[in-house]
């Protein structure tokens, strides 16, 4: 018998725990390693690699998205982007003010880092609870609104936001911002502001890299281990139709809130790791704009995925960077590459606005559920050939 | 046995990680020792050591200007300005005449956020920072520039910036304008300390707090209340609650903190209304173009603009011949414009340092902290004011501004009524 399950083949489900293995497949094994190999890796070997055997435009690009720098705020986003997945992409609960826990994690990481020079075991622990708490407490609304009614109160969230880190100057220091340099990225002996690893000595990107991207997989895996369990089956109904989820069992007010707070806890996570990127944050930083970013992301990369999420990152995080050193090095036609002298038609970062809609309007037109849906769609086209349609 | 099995095959690819990882760092070292001994080498012919930004030849100096976002008026002349500057400069040679400068120019579109990463996308390119635009911008970049020890020009005048150890500031602070400004009209302009109700429109940000704390300061010392303060969003563009509120509370005299971009619409909502108080506006509130606007003669009669500019062309100024010279030659299709001024000396101010750091034989990044600290006093052919830096506790910004009245024939549509005005209690004020 015990043969017999090993040779089973791997997409036959005869028992739970078949259905809730994270690895299943021989091939999600292999890109598990390729993911650690190139998490371990890319730091390394990709800071000093030139990329002079490509074409001059594609060695630009390549460059440009391999930047440390880059990958870091996309990790952030990554991060903040598979919070905003879990409560709308899995619970169906849009929210606009997901910018407005962002700026509660990085605000309380500068405060308790500001005040009482609390370590990193401390204040990243500290930003996320204070996120998760706002966010429970913001949860109620969910129980009472649904749809266009929720969003227009995130909305409103996302001003009520402002005004407070506008205000709040003790805390906020108001409109100038806050360094957030006190709360310093520094576990035990890893100083991620520069690691020292074996007698080596890593530059703060390969550093900050390693330490957001841990984050990332972190997160990954709670919000993944979330959704293929019982919480997440309850979400996924509340999703589909609340009043059905109600009425098979699934207690509406605790899972609401739950996602509510969960995804803000990890939105504040991405808060406080942002401020340590930054090493300053002001109001500016979590404006209506970064709430849409969010949703941008998470609708390219594909609602209800939690890698959708980190792909998604990659696109919005990634591409107006590629754009930015194209356009400087290459004379893009009509782009008017440097400041001060406008020769084209449109400045680089109107274009990344301009690209960052049409990319949105491309994937709900051609895909309405992301990048995600792409790749699945072409791993059943393998799967099922050459019975394929 | 399955899951341990690829357990194992990540532990294997971990430990190829670090070996990589540290073979990595080794050819890392050995490459840079390499090339110590060859500036060494390079040095016995009395050649500078090649430093970030600096290959020996040319010395790379960052500009993060804003080309899309509000202040995108501003950051155009004024990134002019730095670029004529230094085309003349490299005509003669470059840095004490043998160092070319190039310039590496991002876009902040006036965003922090941005701000802060097109710096770190620039800063292990540039030896300098040659201009930030922006006090929000500015402020976000301070804590990068501490910890990569990069200096930086911020095109902003805050108080702030005077003690910043990794700046180096040009001109007398807004708070100072505000001071000299309020000064000036109560007790050389049409001012009545009794009659008049002074209010305040500003920006709600840093920049607007900075004008609003030299308000603050005139008002104690001049002896005026401050009866209503109305902010703004960067980005607005419907100004009519805010000027309701300041006619509401009966404002005669109304500082304004702004941006170009917002003087346009906001003062047209103030004209639309019939509601004409006088302005004091800090220079970034002016732009050319205003003077061909319509709302011109609502200007003329009701707008005062404090800065540290002469007249476009008043060559009494001695700096003012060479920078016509150099603007008809190297950018003729500029037209007058006080925020290419402010470019042009700078870019200056960036020359002086960077001259300095080339005496002392060091551009390193600690070699060019340390020519701040030992810059001195540099003069800006009266362009603006004397700076005297230094360590910073021990820098001494200028005092003094100029009042402008709008003239639409004027070249910069400004004439300057009054010339190096200083309130007698500006000193007090503390930067």
């Amino acid at each position: 018998m015990a043969v017999l399950t090993r040779r089973r083949n791997h997409r036959m489900v005869v028992d739970y725990a078949d259905d809730l293995r994270l690895f299943g497949t021989p091939w999600k094994r292999v890109g598990l390693v390729v993911l650690v190999g190139l998490y371990l890796f890319v730091p390394v070997l990709f800071a000093d690699l030139t990329f002079s055997w490509l074409p001059d435009i594609a060695q630009t690009a390549v460059q440009a998205f391999f930047n440390l720098n880059t990958l870091a705020y996309v990790g952030v986003f990554a991060i903040g982007a598979i919070g905003l997945n879990l409560l709308t992409g899995y619970t169906g609960q849009i929210s606009l003010g997901h910018a407005v826990f962002l700026g509660v994690g990085a605000y309380t990481a500068a405060y308790v880092g500001n005040t009482y020079s609390w370590p990193m075991i401390l204040w990243l622990p500290a930003a996320t609870l204070a996120g998760f708490l706002v966010g429970a407490a913001i949860g109620p609304f969910a129980l009472r609104l649904r749809g266009l009614y929720l969003v227009v109160v995130t909305l409103g969230l996302v001003f009520v936001g402002d005004h407070i880190f506008r205000n709040w100057e003790s805390v906020t220091a108001g409109n100038t911002g806050v360094s957030t340099t006190a709360a310093e990225p520094v576990l035990g002996p890893l100083d991620f502001t520069g690691l020292e690893l074996f007698g080596h000595e890593f530059t703060t990107e390969q550093s900050m890299f390693w330490l957001i991207w841990f984050f990332v997989a972190l997160t990954a895996l709670l919000v993944k281990n979330i959704v293929r369990t019982r919480p997440g089956r309850a979400l996924q109904a509340i999703r589909e139709r609340d009043l059905a989820a109600e009425i098979i069992g699934v207690d509406l007010s605790r899972y609401k809130i739950m996602a509510f707070a969960i995804s803000s806890g990890i939105a504040s996570l991405a808060g406080a790791l942002y401020g340590a990127l930054q090493l300053f944050v002001s109001p500016v930083d979590f404006a209506l704009l970064v709430s849409i970013q969010f949703i941008a992301i998470i609708i390219i990369g594909g609602l209800g995925t939690v890698y959708g999420s980190i792909i998604g990152a990659l696109l919005i995080g990634g591409l107006p960077r590629i754009i930015d050193e194209l356009s400087r090095s290459q004379d893009l036609p009509g782009v008017g590459g440097d400041v001060g002298g406008v020769d084209g038609l449109i400045s680089v970062s109107s274009l990344n606005q301009i690209i960052f809609g049409l990319a949105i309007a491309a994937v709900l037109l051609i895909e309405s559920r992301g990048v995600a849906a792409l790749w699945e769609r072409s791993k059943l086209y393998f799967r099922t050939w050459p019975f394929t349609q | 046995m399955k899951t341990k099995r690829w357990l194992r095959l990540l532990a294997v690819l971990f430990s190829f990680a670090l070996v990589a990882a540290s073979c990595g760092d080794d050819d890392d070292e050995s490459a840079d020792d390499g090339d110590t001994t060859e500036d060494t080498g390079d040095d016995g012919g009395g050649e500078l050591e090649e430093a970030p930004g600096f290959d020996g030849e040319t010395i790379r100096v960052g500009i993060i200007s804003d080309l899309s976002g509000p202040a995108a008026v501003i950051g155009e002349p004024l990134t002019n300005g730095n670029r004529v500057f230094f085309e003349a400069l490299n005509a003669e040679g470059g840095i004490a005449g043998q160092y070319p400068v190039e310039l590496v120019e991002v876009d902040s579109t006036y965003n922090p956020a941005t701000g802060v990463q097109v710096y770190n996308q620039i800063k292990e390119d540039v030896a300098v920072i040659g201009q930030i635009l922006g006090t929000p911008v500015t402020n976000a970049i301070i804590e990068s520039l501490e910890q990569d020890g990069i200096i930086a020009s911020p095109a902003s005048l805050d108080s702030l910036w005077v003690r910043e150890p990794n700046l180096i500031p040009v001109g007398a602070p807004y708070q100072i304008q505000m001071i000299n400004g309020f000064d000036h009209y109560f007790n050389e302009g049409d001012g009545d300390v009794d009659s008049d109700v002074v209010c305040a429109l500003v920006q709600d940000d840093p920049y607007g707090e900075a004008g609003l704390a030299g308000l603050e300061f005139a008002a104690e010392n001049i002896g005026f209340e401050i009866e209503a303060i109305t902010r703004y969003v960067s980005g607005d563009t419907d100004f009519s609650a805010q000027m309701n509120e300041l006619e509401d509370a009966g404002c005669t005299v109304n500082a304004f903190v702004a941006l170009p971009s917002v003087t346009g619409s906001a003062l047209g909502a103030a004209a639309t209304n019939g509601y004409a108080p006088q302005w004091i506006g800090t220079s970034p509130t002016w732009i050319n173009v205003l003077a061909q606007s319509e709302l011109a003669p609502y200007l003329e009669a009701n707008f005062t603009v404090i800065s540290d500019a002469p007249d476009w062309g008043d060559t009494s100024v001695p700096g003012m011949e060479r920078l016509i010279a150099d603007q008809e030659e190297y950018a003729p299709d500029q037209v007058p414009d006080g925020y290419f001024i402010f470019g042009y000396y700078e870019a200056q101010s960036i020359t002086a340092l960077l001259e300095k750091a080339v005496e002392l034989g060091d551009l390193s990044r600690e070699g060019i902290q340390t020519a701040l600290e030992e810059l001195g006093t540099v003069s800006y052919g009266g362009l603006t004011g004397d700076y005297t830096y230094g360590p910073p506790e021990e820098r001494v910004p200028p005092r003094n501004s100029n009042i402008a009245a709008v003239v639409p024939d004027a070249p910069n549509g400004l004439e300057n009524q009054t010339m190096d005005y200083e309130a007698d209690y500006v000193d007090d004020f503390e930067l």
